[in-house]
């Protein structure tokens, strides 16, 4: 130990923030299979994206470069809450009695107050310079769509958000904050869209999704010359820019002389797993680190990694973005209206999809009611009330210390604390009057369902 | 004005008082062994709670209606019946047919599931009803929680969304000897009171029970094998399921089908075994019935122990609308024969949408 005591947090310098993002499509073994056009199915171009996103954006989804310079104009926006702390939860640790060391990366920090604008801003800046004068988007739980407006409004641009109406309706202040940044907000799906109307009209009552927010929002970008369209989630890009957060924790664990045996993030589109995750994953697969355990965690409910198939599916519900090589539910699979939003997704990011098929991560999936129990744990422990969403990576993290506690294994157990919950205390409510409902995917049925269908 | 008709059954509950396990033909009996009566207490302890101005009440004479009221100091109100001093199921019938001439939103009553069953019997689901708990047995599921919640409904009475309440028939002399002995009698409409805490805050698919049954249908049509037995349980979800795949089935009944064709409507437990002799593998489809969400031995009772085993529990399917999951934080299975039920585990996957679920705790 170089430290004569323990740190509670350990931080950097914003001097040693991140200057590069870092590309693992650089470090895979064998090529990611490509996004396919959704008519022709023949793999997409940069001229077949060029309609809805900036040309550096898309050089950056294809790239094969191993790291990609941060301009600096954007470090010196995410100077606002980068380098971010890393916390060493010794509270947790002594309630749970559990030989391991749990740190957790505290993303909560930046005035969205999650890791998401750790690529809004870099979207929303190649945007404004390409000119680019509105981005329209979708956002589940809203974490995404605050962060977006927060960058278009650095930017001094127009921003129109998508957000899927169940969690419209359960999370006033996330629309509230797109306002006070300046963003024009809508409940999904709307009249406003084709794409939308077609939802309404065969289910007037429906509680929307991710999937039909992105639609609308791609639809918008495609009929709007001045308009481009912004992805909170899923794509190589998205997760490019996350990476800042697994470079800083790999930082900041040097400085007490640690390595992580286990990365925990939760995963709906798969960004701030990705983000937290990719730079270890990297390690393992160059063989530095090879035992590094990777878990990603999704909810019961909308288990694509762990009960999907992984093959060629459509991101939205329309049918209008590119056939991605991933886990899917099915592009047409609505999730039931659990309060962690942001997990509401068929599908997942391609890249994290190839790593869990490959076996270099893993994948746990857990119920409502667990994860907020956990999420309490860590509020009375650390302080900290997490977001829905989080509480997954949450529990994977308890889980892991509990386990340690059996085997006497003082393993380094890293989790990425992506989002305060601060705007979802209602969620917290229907815990304590104990309305959390344990939703899951009737998997076996649908597998013997699938199996009766003739195979082509 | 919103109207709603009003009934106590003064005599419901006092049997349980006095160790008759019901009132159902023992009421002067109940008397003898000095029971007192309290419905009418219960129901002025439900009414103090409506404080809303624009209700008109629609009750009978006495202890039938017009006490309660008076004693919850509720002023408007008017005596359309005025029944003989012992009071009989006819005067609570001959109420709700008054009532529903008048044309009230809502009939609020006060009982128990025999008093239920006299108010289906004339109401059906054509309008809602709700019942303020003072019976001695309530498996029915039309009745409040407790006075606050039915106070509460009372109050927006005509405005909230309704649901299907089954109305259980008790056998009150096996009951009496120690068998709890129940049939699904009716299915009635009742108001559901949403979570005051949280009103905008409940998400949407838990409102809307039709469409929710439509959700459930649509997947559960999606994956029966059109090639094997199933056996559908009694109530509206199961029916919806039926007609979703083009046929009708019995509300009440149990019905077995294949593919499109009904092979055995309303079947009792005797021809789901000898149907069950010619078939390699079989599904039971099931909704829980009633207040207290019994998945098997309530309701559906030609479900028996032998045609589970016979078809085995791994392929039994729980089927519920998230509204109904809601009320029932706990599911209960009495197939009568405890090593079966042991061997359903401490949870329950219930089909509550297309390709929802939910994981739903056992009690036993």
């Amino acid at each position: 130990m170089r430290f004569a005591y323990m740190h509670t947090k350990i931080l950097l310098d914003e001097g040693e923030m991140p200057k590069r993002w870092y590309n693992i499509l650089a470090d895979l073994s064998t090529p990611m299979d490509p996004p396919l056009h959704p008519a022709t199915k023949k793999p997409v171009g940069p001229d077949d994206l060029s309609a809805i996103f900036p040309m550096e954006l898309i050089r950056q989804e294809m790239s094969p470069d191993r790291f990609i310079d941060i301009p600096a104009e954007v470090r010196e926006v995410l100077s606002l809450w980068r380098p971010s702390p890393l916390y060493r939860a010794k509270r947790l640790e002594q309630h749970l009695k559990t030989p391991a060391k749990i740190y957790y990366k505290w993303e909560g920090v930046s005035p969205p107050g999650s890791h998401k604008p750790n690529t809004s801003v870099p979207q929303a800046y190649y945007n404004m310079k390409a000119g680019v004068e509105r981005i329209a988007t979708e956002t589940g739980a809203g974490q995404w769509g605050s962060a977006l407006a927060f960058a278009t409004m650095l930017y001094d641009m127009e921003c129109t958000i998508y957000m899927v109406r169940s969690s419209y309706a359960q999370k006033p202040y996330r629309k509230s904050m797109m306002h006070v940044w300046g963003a024009e907000c809508i409940p999904s799906p709307s009249t406003k869209t084709k794409s939308g109307q077609a939802v309404l009209e065969k289910d007037p009552e429906t509680p929307g999704s991710l999937g039909i927010a992105i639609s609308e929002a791609v639809e918008d970008a495609a009929t709007h010359q001045n308009t481009n369209y912004a992805l909170g989630s899923v794509l190589n890009h998205v997760c490019l820019h996350q990476t800042v957060i697994g470079q800083e924790c790999r930082e900041q664990l040097a400085k007490v002389d640690d390595y992580p045996d286990v990365v925990i993030g939760c995963v709906g589109g798969g960004s701030n797993f990705a983000g937290i995750s990719f730079p270890f994953a990297g390690d393992k697969m160059t063989g530095k680190h090879k035992d590094v355990d990777l878990i990603a965690v999704e909810p019961a409910s909308c288990p694509t990694l762990t009960k999907g198939l992984f093959t060629y599916d459509f991101g939205d519900v329309a049918g209008l973005t590119p056939l991605l090589k991933m886990f899917t539910l099915g592009h047409d699979f609505i999730p039931p209206s659990i309060h962690a939003g942001g997990l509401r997704y068929h599908g997942d990011s391609p890249i994290v999809s190839k790593l869990v098929n490959d076996k270099v991560m893993r994948a746990v999936a857990y119920h409502q009611s667990e994860v907020f129990e956990a999420a309490q744990t860590f509020a009375r422990t650390e302080g900290i009330i997490v977001a829905p969403e989080t509480s997954h990576a949450v529990k994977a993290a308890i889980d892991q210390a509990l386990e340690c506690r059996k085997t006497g294994n003082a393993k380094t157990i890293l989790f990425n604390c992506s989002g305060h919950g601060n705007f979802d205390m209602s969620a917290y409510d229907a815990f304590y009057a104990k309305q959390l409902v344990d939703y899951e995917y009737p998997d076996e049925m649908i597998k013997q369902s699938l199996a009766r269908i003739p195979k082509i | 004005m919103r109207r709603i008709g009003f009934v106590v059954n003064p005599i419901a509950g006092m049997g349980g008082n006095v160790g008759l396990k019901g009132t159902d033909g023992t009421g002067a009996e109940a008397i003898r062994r000095g029971a007192v009566p309290h419905a009418s207490e219960r129901a002025s302890a439900a009414l103090k709670q409506v404080t809303a101005a624009g209700i008109m009440f629609l009750t009978c004479s006495g202890k039938m209606g017009e006490d309660a009221l008076r004693s919850a100091g509720i002023p408007s109100f008017s005596v359309v019946c005025h029944p003989p001093a012992s009071t009989t199921a006819d005067d609570t019938k001959r109420a709700c047919r008054k009532f529903l001439d008048e044309q009230v939103d809502l009939i609020l009553f006060c009982g128990g599931d025999g008093t239920a069953r006299d108010v289906y019997d004339v109401v059906g689901s054509t309008i809602p009803v709700l019942g303020i708990p003072a019976g001695v047995k309530m498996y029915s599921a039309v009745f409040a929680i407790d006075p606050a919640a039915a106070g509460a409904v009372i109050e927006k009475a005509g405005e909230l969304p309704l649901r299907d309440a089954e109305v259980l028939d008790v056998n009150e002399d096996a009951y009496r000897a120690g068998i709890l002995s129940t049939r699904l009698y009716g299915i009635a409409r009742v108001p559901v009171l949403e979570d005051r805490m949280q009103v905008s805050k409940r998400v949407i698919e838990e409102r809307d029970e039709e469409r929710a049954k439509k959700e459930i249908a649509r997947f559960m049509a999606e994956v029966m094998d059109p090639d094997r037995l199933y056996i559908l349980g009694a109530g509206t979800t199961t029916e919806a399921i039926a007609h979703r795949l083009g046929i009708s089935k019995t509300l009440l009944g149990v019905d077995a089908l294949k593919g499109t064709n009904i092979v055995a409507p309303d079947a009792d437990e005797k021809t789901l075994l000898s149907l069950l002799t010619k078939e390699d593998s079989a599904g039971i489809i099931v909704s829980p019935i009633g207040a207290q969400g019994f998945v098997f031995g309530r309701g559906s009772q030609q479900i028996s122990a032998d045609v589970i085993r016979q078809v085995g529990i791994r392929n039994v399917i729980v089927v519920s609308t998230p509204a109904k999951c809601l009320e029932t934080p706990v599911l209960h299975i009495d197939t009568g024969d405890p090593a079966l039920d042991a061997e359903f585990k401490d949870s329950i996957q219930v089909i509550t949408g297309y390709r929802i679920a939910q994981r739903k705790k056992i009690q036993r």
